[in-house]
Order: structure tokens, then sequence, then C-alpha cells
């Protein structure tokens, strides 16, 4: 009986280069088993690229990703127990997509050894999918609905999501945040989901991975990492008191006020005293804090 | 249990809060069975880690406790012991804001007091 509990997927000194390039830059990851991991970054940051050569769909031009100890690369063995589940395109490489969406699901039935038919079954009638119908017909909500009926139907124990719910409306959305929460609960199973509409998922992602240019400017625990975040705002001379000697992201000024985001390392603490509003941040806040570019308009 | 989540404070401690209210209002009585952390994730679509610290939390200020395999239950004087514990924090979480802003805007001890009074007396 395999301890599936120590089974993580690591890749270490994943560097990509296309075209002279270089697409992710050095990225070292662990993906445990048996977490809700979310995967943020702007359009471009590289999430696509690391989630595909984590699954061995694409090939890095150097370093190794390895399933407990085993290379993932080309090994049916490390392969059976990982799924990604990327967007469906109306027009494939070949022209229009005339697949239909049972075939699809077929091929998905052999493609993971685990293949749970009857929750494939149970997920088409849940969001009306008619699986008849040829790929290409389908609404661009349609789409998302096969990618997440592939990823949850496939029972793989790390399961990778390239957003998801980039294609669903709101009500959608929260059905697939249920679905994802409640499979999780029953099995354990690893999920790692890569999007863009960061707030209505901060919840889910028990940790969290921002990407930017490539690397990984951090990996940590959600709510950790937001309990050491903070917005500080005031007059200007006291928010610069306050936040001497720390980590402050996204100045934005204002006549005599400014509001900073505070990152606090371990064992700091913003001093007592200043009149300044303290106020919790958002996954999304910090993000825009981290990635976010200081245009001027 | 139907409140909705903020981002004020983290995930688990508006969970643990939002069972003490329950708990309060005798939405949830003693020895009845809480919901799960499953039950919980699933409903608010949050991890379930995040629910279970919630309700942990509740466990170790004896709040709740587990029947194994069963699940989790409101303790016998969970809600003395709730009250208890929100009076401690009385001060803390309601008084010293007020004060503060009182403060600012130069409004004095007895000008509260007064306030206190005529109010209390209206709203009880």
């Amino acid at each position: 009986m395999e301890q599936e509990e120590t089974m993580s997927l690591k890749c270490e000194n994943i560097v990509k280069i296309y075209q002279k390039k270089e697409v992710l830059k050095n990225i070292d990851l662990e993906i445990e088993h048996g977490k809700i991991y979310g995967l943020i970054g702007r359009n471009g940051a590289g999430k696509t690229t690391l989630l595909s050569i984590l699954t061995a769909q694409n090939p890095a031009t150097r370093g190794s990703v390895t399933y407990d100890g085993m290379p993932v690369w080309e090994n049916q063995q490390a392969l059976d127990h990982l799924c990604f589940s990327r967007e469906i395109n109306a027009v494939s490489p070949f022209g229009q997509n005339t697949m239909r969406v049972k075939e699809y699901l077929r091929i998905a039935s052999v493609f993971y050894p685990k293949w749970d038919k009857q929750m494939a079954k149970r997920l088409t009638k849940l969001f009306h999918l008619d699986v008849q119908k040829r790929i290409a017909k389908l609404s661009k909500g349609m789409m998302s609905m096969v990618t997440v009926i592939v990823a949850l139907a496939s029972k793989a124990d790390i399961t990778m999501l390239d957003e998801p719910v980039a294609g669903l409306d709101v009500v959608a959305r929260e059905q697939f945040y249920r679905l994802v929460v409640d499979e999780y609960a029953k099995t354990g199973r690893t999920f790692v989901i890569s999007t863009h509409i960061i707030e209505e998922a901060a919840d889910v992602f028990e940790e969290v991975v921002i990407l930017k240019d490539g690397m990984v400017l951090c990996k940590e625990n959600t709510q950790e990492l937001l309990e050491r975040s903070m917005h500080v705002s005031g007059n200007a001379h006291d928010v610069d008191a306050v936040c001497e000697g720390l980590c402050v992201y996204h100045e934005k000024k204002m006549g005599r006020s400014k509001g900073v985001t505070v990152v606090l390392e371990k064992g700091q603490s913003l001093p007592k005293g200043y009149d300044v509003t303290v106020q919790p941040v958002s996954l999304q806040d910090l993000f825009l804090a981290f990635c976010g570019e200081e245009e001027a308009i | 249990m139907n409140e909705i989540l903020n981002q004020e404070k983290s995930i688990y401690l508006q969970i643990s809060e939002m069972i003490e209210n329950d708990i309060l209002r005798d939405v949830l009585l003693e020895e009845e069975k809480v919901p799960s952390t499953n039950e919980l994730a699933k409903f608010f679509k949050i991890n379930p880690a995040t629910a279970a610290k919630g309700i942990n939390l509740l466990v170790d200020e004896g709040i709740l406790y587990k029947k194994r395999g069963i699940g989790m239950f409101v303790a016998q004087g969970a809600k003395q012991a709730i009250k208890n514990k929100r009076k401690d924090a009385f001060y803390e979480n309601f008084v010293k804001s007020l004060l503060t802003e009182a403060a600012r805007l130069g409004i004095g001890e007895e000008e509260l007091i007064k306030m206190i009074r005529q109010h209390g007396q209206q709203e009880s």
C-alpha cells in the first residue's frame, strides 16, 4: 500500500527558455500532498509553462521534476499520479476542433488510470453539458466546464488546473469552488489552481505561490502571509516613521496622506503610539502590491 | 450561521466567532452537534484546514468537545464561557477604540458617561 502522504512533486532549478527569452528562472518548488495550492501571477508570468513542465507536457530547458523521487519526464509510473487540465480550444492546430465532448471525455478516461466515470457523468449533468456537442461549438463557459470535469474525474493524486474559472460566470465559479473543496474534503487530493480571479479563490487556497517574471516571489500558507501583511495609512510623516526598516510596497500618496502595504518579517511588528490607520489586506491587494505597476496614466 | 465572511480578520477566527454567536443566540444548544469542518468548508467555500482551525480553537477553549467518530458538540456551560471570554475582551474590542476616538474629538469623560446613561436607558 503506497504511502500517499509522503509523495510530493518537486522541481529543482527549473529554467525554461523560449526563443532566447528566459520565461522561467531557476524555479524550486515542492508541491506537497494533501493541500490546495493557488498559483497566481500576471499574464506572461509563466504559470501555464510551469504547470506544463511540472506535468511533463513540456520539457524544461534545465532542471529536474520528480514525483516521489522519480523523474517525471516520460515516466508513466509518475505521470499516472498527475493530471494537468488545461484550457480547451475551439481551434486545434489542425483546424476546427470537431471532437465531441463525449469523445474528449473518453480519451481522458484512457489517459487517467483512476478516472471516475460516475463522477464525470454526475458533473456533466450538474453543468447541463450536452456531451454530443462538438467542442468547436461550445461556449467559453462550457469549455471551462469540460476542463473542470476532466480535472475532478481524473481522481489524480496531484491535479493542476490552469485558469479553470476564466470562462465561468459567477454562479458557475461558486459551484466550482464548492466542488473542489468538497472533493478535497472527501479525498485529500492535491490541487494546484492557477487563477486571475484571486479574491474569490483566496479562502480555498491553503498555500499560495506567487509567480512574478518567471520567478517564485513567494510561497506561503495563505493565512500566515495575510496575517503578516497590512495596509498602513495616515499622515505621510507618521506612516514613514511607523514603517521605518520594514518592507513596504505600493506607496500611494495624495496630498499629505500616504498609504503603503507593509509585509512584516518574522519577529517584526508595527511600533505603537502613532496615529495611523492599520487595516488588513486581501490576497488580491497584496498581489497588486507585489506585482502591480506604478504607471502614470 | 449565515453570516458572510469578510476580510477584516482571519477566516478561522470568523468561523469560531460565528459558532460562538450561534451558541449565544441559542441557534446551537449545549450538547448539540456542530456542523463538521467539511460542511463548513463547503458552505463558505473555504479550505477545510481553515474551518478545522476555527473549530479547534473552540475545542481548545472548552467551548466545543469532540465525540470520536461522530463529530463536534457544544460543551456544557459553553454559553457562559463565551460570555466570560467576551467580557474579558470587551475593553480591548470595544472600549479602547471608543476612548481613542473620543479623545481625538475632545469628548470628555463626563460627556461620555452622559451619553451612555441616556442611551443605555433607551436601548434596554
